[in-house]
């Protein structure tokens, strides 16, 4: 009975240490995301301020060598909405890279951007038609 | 002695108030087990509470948990802007779509779909009463079948906690204090519990873990004797 009860205990109290989710024993390098996203949908006209959080993110996360998935696509579709499209491929190419799973989804997010990349440089057609990416 | 069944017994209530975990129910595995999915797209939360900010608010608290089990999760918020931009802007929409067809377009394994249920706050004489509550399901890209689901919410209330003089319990305290700030009660704190405890563990009906976690496949046997 007392070994029981002292087994729950130790199963409750793991669960609850869980439930806190604390930063420290994390699989990935977080930093705060979740917190950003959060405010992020607060107050959405702070782009550039969530752009900045993201790389920040990504950075460090990198630097540990614990990138989580999905952030890499994540910022470089910050970078692809703000027009920023050679260095949006670069990182869904590392998403790609990082995450086989991601496959499908960022060669599309490739194609989109290097197809308005054309046709960005076809509206303002005073760049020559000189693309340096071939293939990847 | 009874001190610290005492100390066991507090704690236990403490928990479960939180969790939920004393009681959870054993579920059947097999249907995930067929399925294995490797990775996860999470769609825009659908939302039944009066709070138009929660399905955002809380589409921000659900990546890490999942991706914490082991799986690939596609990028939460890419996914929103891609689903707009093909039309589904309503989680509704997106909830209603054929589910394989929202796999073919991200390549995905499995789909997870959630609904907050509750999301309010109740302003009494001497107390605030702040619920959660969410549905989860998670659907197989192969067959569009649901091989996973959970229910899960916490009821917040200040004047239940404050008189325990327990290390744990007063934690518990803490925690859920920051769930009201003003009179204008902070979310995310009670979300991020929920979701911590819906995924953790397949023991209390969790996620089994994903292929990026080293129990992958092993937590299987023991769910299902």
């Amino acid at each position: 009975m007392a070994k029981r009860s002292i087994l729950l205990f130790a199963v409750c109290f793991l669960m609850f240490t869980l439930a806190q989710g604390c930063a420290s024993g994390r699989k990935y390098a977080w930093g705060k995301y979740d917190t950003d996203l959060y405010y992020h949908y607060k107050k959405p006209q702070d782009r550039e301020g969530h752009m900045e959080r993201l790389k920040e993110i990504v950075d460090n996360a990198e630097a540990e060598n614990r990138v989580p998935p999905g952030l890499y696509a994540e910022y470089g579709y910050c970078l692809y909405e703000t027009g920023n499209i050679d260095e949006a491929v670069v990182y869904f190419e590392k998403e790609k890279v990082k995450w086989p799973e991601s496959n499908v989804l960022m060669e599309k997010m490739v194609r989109n951007a290097r197809r308005q990349q054309e046709s960005l440089k076809r509206s303002s057609s005073t760049a020559p038609s000189q693309v340096q990416e071939e293939g990847k | 002695m009874r001190r610290s069944f005492y100390l066991i017994l507090v704690t236990t209530l403490a928990v479960a108030i939180v969790s939920g975990c004393a009681t959870a129910p054993k579920k059947d595995y097999s249907a995930f087990r067929a399925a294995d999915p490797h990775s996860i797209l999470i769609v825009p939360v659908v939302n039944r509470s009066m709070d138009v900010n929660a399905p955002d608010y809380f589409l921000s608290t659900l990546t890490i948990p999942v991706a914490e089990r082991g799986y690939y999760v596609f990028p939460v918020d890419m996914v929103k802007h891609l689903l707009e931009n093909d039309g589904l802007a309503d989680a509704d929409l997106v909830h209603n779509a054929d589910t394989m067809k929202l796999c073919s377009m991200v390549g995905s394994d499995s789909v997870l779909y959630v609904s907050i249920e509750r999301w309010d706050a109740k302003y009494m004489v001497i107390t605030t009463q702040v619920t959660v509550d969410f549905d989860y399901k998670l659907k197989d890209c192969k067959t569009g079948d649901v091989i996973w689901t959970e229910h899960k919410g916490m009821v917040y209330s200040p004047q239940q906690n404050q008189s325990s003089g327990n290390l744990i319990a007063d934690l518990v305290v803490m925690a859920a204090a920051a769930a009201i700030t003003k009179g204008a009660p902070n979310y995310m704190p009670m979300s991020q519990q929920v979701n911590a405890a819906t995924f953790a563990d397949p023991q209390t009906g969790g996620l089994p873990a994903g292929p990026y976690l080293p129990a992958y496949r092993k937590d299987y046997d023991q769910q299902t004797k």
